[in-house]
């Protein structure tokens, strides 16, 4: 239980930034996207997301919306969206590594 | 919990952030309460899909505090170097068999290159010698006459002659042993660039 939510941590981060690459997004939206696909704790996502922004892979802006408050909207920046990929590229060779691993520890 | 002892328990977990990054989080946070419940959803159930407030604020107070950039002791003006693990020559490894191949490799080569540049040291020793008994020949002369074998002409001549020779080789054996020195120094230089291997000639 304790180590997966350490994965999906992890795991976070690239999330986060592969759904801001698809389109912007504002947080509220992309909780309700993250938990399609993995159960976290939505509220890491703030920290997770300032944080980006302080690095400078994200920059934000708000837009007025007809209902409720204004929306704060994320966007990847050219080094956000150059992270993003050596992320994804070190995520899939990590991956594969540990299934191979995985592979041939059951077959044993 | 609802949504005011979220957000309070939350603030309290925050305090030690500075009040402007700790307003902009408990916003967000209330945006977030914001649009779950135009979503219709209840104030319970966004909190617990939120997390435990303590470990949240953990989370926002450890993260904020990564440097992106290296610190740096020194003049801050001073252009960053790159970062040493992102060059590829260095992180290159060699394997066991090669690396255990290359020691071997030197080893051989060094059996011959030692012994050859012994001798070249050597010849600068003698060099060196040469200098000096050219150059303390008159007392050589001196002990010839207090031991009582005369004095003759030709052999002054010759002391002459021998501390000619002795200054001229003193001379050359400055250049000798610097000339050593060098070899020496950059063979060793090599030999260590070799065994670590992964760099090439700067």
């Amino acid at each position: 239980m304790d180590i997966s939510i350490q994965f999906k941590k992890g795991a976070l981060e690239l999330c986060v930034l592969v759904l801001i690459h698809e389109h912007d997004r504002y947080g509220y939206e992309l909780a309700q996207s993250v938990s399609q696909h993995i159960e976290v704790a939505e509220g890491a996502l703030y920290p997770l997301l300032r944080r980006l922004v302080g690095e400078g892979y994200c920059t934000t802006y708000l837009q007025e919306s007809t209902e409720g408050p204004p929306r704060k909207y994320y966007k990847l920046t050219p080094e956000g969206e150059h992270y993003m990929k050596k992320l994804v590229i070190e995520w899939k060779q990590f991956v594969r590594s540990v299934s191979n691993l995985i592979e041939r520890g059951s077959r044993l | 919990m609802n949504k005011s002892e979220f957000l309070a328990q939350l603030h309290d977990h925050l305090s030690v952030l500075p009040p402007e990054e700790r307003n902009e989080l408990m916003e967000d946070f209330e945006a977030h309460f914001t649009f779950a419940l135009q979503n219709g959803k209840s104030e319970e159930e966004i909190a617990s899909e939120l997390g435990n407030p303590a470990e949240l604020a953990k989370e926002a107070i450890d993260g904020r505090f990564a440097p992106k950039e290296p610190v740096y002791w020194f003049n801050p003006d001073t252009p960053p170097a790159p970062p040493a693990p992102e060059n590829p020559k260095r992180a290159h490894r060699r394997s066991g068999f090669a690396t255990t191949m290359v020691y071997i490799g030197l080893i051989f080569l060094n059996m011959i290159a030692v012994p050859l540049l012994l001798s070249a040291w050597a010849v600068g020793v003698s060099v060196a010698a040469v200098a000096i008994g050219g150059l303390i020949s008159p007392l050589a002369l001196g002990l010839d006459y207090l031991a009582g074998n005369g004095f003759f002409a030709g052999k002054s001549f010759a002391v002459v002659s021998c501390v000619g020779v002795g200054i001229l080789f003193a001379l050359a054996s400055r250049y000798v042993f610097k000339l050593l020195i060098r070899i020496s120094n950059s063979y060793w230089a090599w030999n260590v660039r070799v065994g670590k291997g992964g760099e090439e000639h700067e």
